[in-house]
């Protein structure tokens, strides 16, 4: 199916999401996860400026929360999640700490790197999720984690979510290859915004669907709207459950869109890069609120359901901010001991010191052949 | 005392790393093949199976953000290329991803990854299967890089790499593969940040990395005969590096040359002097000097490739006038 930008929008509203055959518990969960992400980040906007209290580059997902509620609930604790600067929805999938999550934004000791990282480099190792600004860098890394996994003979996976700018980087296409041709257990999820920064798709790319160029390495493809979270979940439970099942990697291309600017929480809509017609149809055709529809027309939710999750939300975002803001700032600068470790137990348990002899320097070098 | 050349004690280590630990994997282009990288890695397929020594796309990024991820997973990768020039490739993953790891998750995540890089030199290698970028790999905070230049070292160099819990840097210059030296049949380690004595000397300290050894060591050996006693010392890391052997043997000697196997501007030698000057330049009896590489690019051709590269006599005609002799008349 040849999906694109234009083609979803020349469709008009989108109204066909649906939850047939879904149990509520799912669709419960889905939405809660999405409510929060969303909450979290409208609250981080709320505060970023005028305090400037968290002074690092923050790409916001508003928008963009059908991917990660999906892998919240796709992913086990053991299986890698490797994300792009657009992080916190990924960070929060795998079930890393929110307190930890602002800590880390405000720069302070109990962050979850200790202020090393910020936003867009952010890692949760004991979550087993990792962040990267450098576009398609983390997605390489995840099919190295695929190809651990594959040698370990674990049932483990790693999923890896890029933008569409990732497939413009040369090791995106190197990874897919190697992926392909060792089946590896990965699964790449790229959440199509149409925009690298400001510049749109159509600019930097031929037409036709980045799923159709990777699935010419022969890597199992699928494109979806988005927005729509059970195509979306549905699409990754089968990729994840392919991959677990040893049958090689899956490429799922979701068309959505962000509503803030490229970084920061203010509107860059001033450069003119996109129109307000196209801003006002992804508002309209929100993931929540489609989802939200379904779920209040069909009775599986309220009103007071909904009020009653985003009261125990926004007591959770209370307590991260106040984790955050109460929290010291790092100390302890020791440069050499943050950027190599201090000690080599493992090198000291199977290795042994030894002396060596006086070398002999009046010996020929090696004449390398032609080749 | 047994003897070994460069490239079997690779091959040596590289084995026994296998048999201490399963988790250690051997990854690059060619590797699983009979001829082995310069034999460095022949026969260990045969030994260890073609899950742990495995042929690899010509794709230098991604074979590089394989052996992250696959480190995460608790494996000990191998990573070979057969030429320097080849892994510029992967630079993003080693300077953006590899040395940074440690770093940007405050110290909760080791990814122990050693890459074996080997430079070229010699029958015609030309522009772009030569260089030797130790410098610029030593400039990046949170990479181990290590330069050895005997066969002992390289042994123990690799089995430290390969055990330790940072990513590392074994940089092998080609023309040392063939040269014997003592190598210890156990599995031994050579620790980083640990300079060697290589000959004991009063007039001039001279530093040597990598295939300057053996040269630094000739040279020293003719112009003992000369009355300039040298003594060289052997960094053989260069991250981390060991400032004090080098500056407690400047005390004494009052005199420092380096040779450098890179090139002059940015050249590590640079580094060394002026770390050196940092502590003792006030006490120097004479201006440092560095041997290096022209500031330009390896020539293919044998006749000019003689000229590019340092001859002992070019480093000993430099000592020479740095005490203030005559160059000797052999000298171009």
């Amino acid at each position: 199916m040849t999906l694109s930008h234009e083609e979803i929008r020349r469709r008009g509203d989108y109204r066909d999401l649906s939850i047939d055959g879904f149990d509520h518990e799912t669709l419960k969960k889905l939405y809660y996860f999405m409510l929060r992400l969303r909450r979290c980040e409208l609250a981080l906007i709320d505060e970023y400026h005028p305090a400037d209290e968290m002074r690092c580059p923050i790409h916001f997902c508003v928008g963009q929360e059908a991917v990660p509620a999906s892998l919240s609930l796709l992913l086990k604790h053991d299986d890698y999640l490797f994300t792009h600067h657009r992080s916190h929805g990924y960070y929060l999938a795998k079930g890393a700490p929110m307190n930890e999550l602002f800590a880390e934004l405000y720069g302070k000791a109990s962050g979850a790197n200790g202020g090393k990282a910020g936003s867009q480099d952010i890692s949760h190792p004991q979550s087993r999720v990792y962040g990267g600004a450098i576009l398609a860098g983390a997605l390489g890394i995840a099919v190295g984690a695929g190809f651990g996994i594959q040698l370990k003979n674990t049932s483990q996976i790693a999923v890896t979510g890029s933008g569409e700018a990732a497939t413009e980087e040369g090791i995106f296409w190197e990874a897919i290859n190697f992926a392909s041709v060792k089946k590896l257990p990965v699964v790449f999820v790229c959440e199509n915004n149409r925009y690298s920064t400001h510049s749109p798709q159509e600019n930097r790319q031929p037409p036709g669907n980045i799923s159709s160029r990777v699935a010419a390495f022969g890597v199992r493809t699928e494109t979806l709207f988005g927005n729509d979270v059970i195509k979306v979940y549905a699409a990754l439970k089968k990729a994840v459950e392919r991959a677990r099942a040893g049958e090689g990697p899956t490429f799922v291309e979701a068309f959505t869109y962000r509503w803030n600017g490229h970084v920061g929480p203010e509107n860059d809509d001033h450069i003119g890069y996109r129109t307000a017609d196209e801003i006002e149809f992804w508002k309209r055709n929100c993931p929540i609120a489609l989802l939200e529809r379904q779920l209040f027309d069909q009775g599986v939710l309220s009103q007071a359901d909904k009020e009653k999750m985003s009261a125990e939300i926004d007591e959770e975002i209370a307590d991260a901010f106040a984790f955050a803001k109460a929290s010291p700032f790092p100390e302890d600068a020791d440069w050499r001991r943050l950027n190599l470790s201090p000690s080599t137990p493992l090198a000291d348990r199977l290795l042994k010191d030894d002396a060596s002899a006086q070398f002999d320097q009046n010996q020929q070098y090696a004449i390398p052949g032609p080749y | 005392m047994r003897k070994l050349n460069y490239g079997k004690a690779i091959n040596e280590a590289l084995g026994q790393a296998m048999e201490l630990c399963p988790d250690v994997i051997v990854l690059g282009q060619l590797v699983d093949y009979k001829s082995g990288i310069f034999g460095t890695t022949t026969g260990l397929v045969d030994r260890f199976g073609p899950k742990r020594v495995q042929d690899f796309p010509v794709s230098e990024s991604v074979m590089t953000a394989t052996a992250l991820g696959a480190s995460l997973v608790g494996l000990r990768p191998v990573l070979v290329h057969q030429r320097m020039d080849f892994m510029l490739y992967s630079v993003d993953a080693i300077a953006n991803w590899l040395a940074l790891w440690r770093f940007k998750s405050n110290g909760q995540s080791s990814v122990p990854v050693t890459i074996r890089v080997i430079v070229g030199r010699g029958w015609g290698q030309g522009p772009q299967h030569s260089k030797s970028l130790h410098a610029w790999f030593a400039h990046l905070p949170g990479l181990k890089v290590a330069i050895p230049a005997t066969a002992y070292d390289v042994k123990g160099l690799l089995l430290e790499s390969i055990f330790g819990e940072d990513p590392a840097m074994i940089i092998e210059n080609r023309s040392l593969f063939s040269m014997n030296d003592h190598v210890p049949e156990n599995a031994y380690r050579v620790r980083y940040g640990q300079a060697t004595i290589r000959r004991k000397g009063k007039d001039l300290t001279l530093v040597a990395i990598g295939v300057m050894v053996p040269m630094a060591l000739r040279v020293a050996e003719q112009l003992a005969k000369e009355g300039i006693d040298i003594e060289v010392i052997d960094p053989r890391t260069l991250t981390p590096f060991d400032e004090t052997t080098i500056c407690c043997s400047v005390a004494k000697t009052k005199r420092l040359a380096v040779a450098d196997p890179g090139w002059y501007t940015g050249s590590f030698a640079g580094e060394i002097i002026s770390r050196t000057c940092e502590h003792l330049g006030t006490q120097m009896k004479a201006a440092p000097l560095r041997v290096c590489l022209p500031d330009s690019h390896t020539p293919m051709s044998s006749a000019l490739e003689a000229r590019y590269y340092p001859s002992d006599e070019d480093v000993a005609n430099r000592i020479r006038v740095m005490f203030g002799r005559q160059p000797a008349c052999s000298a171009a």
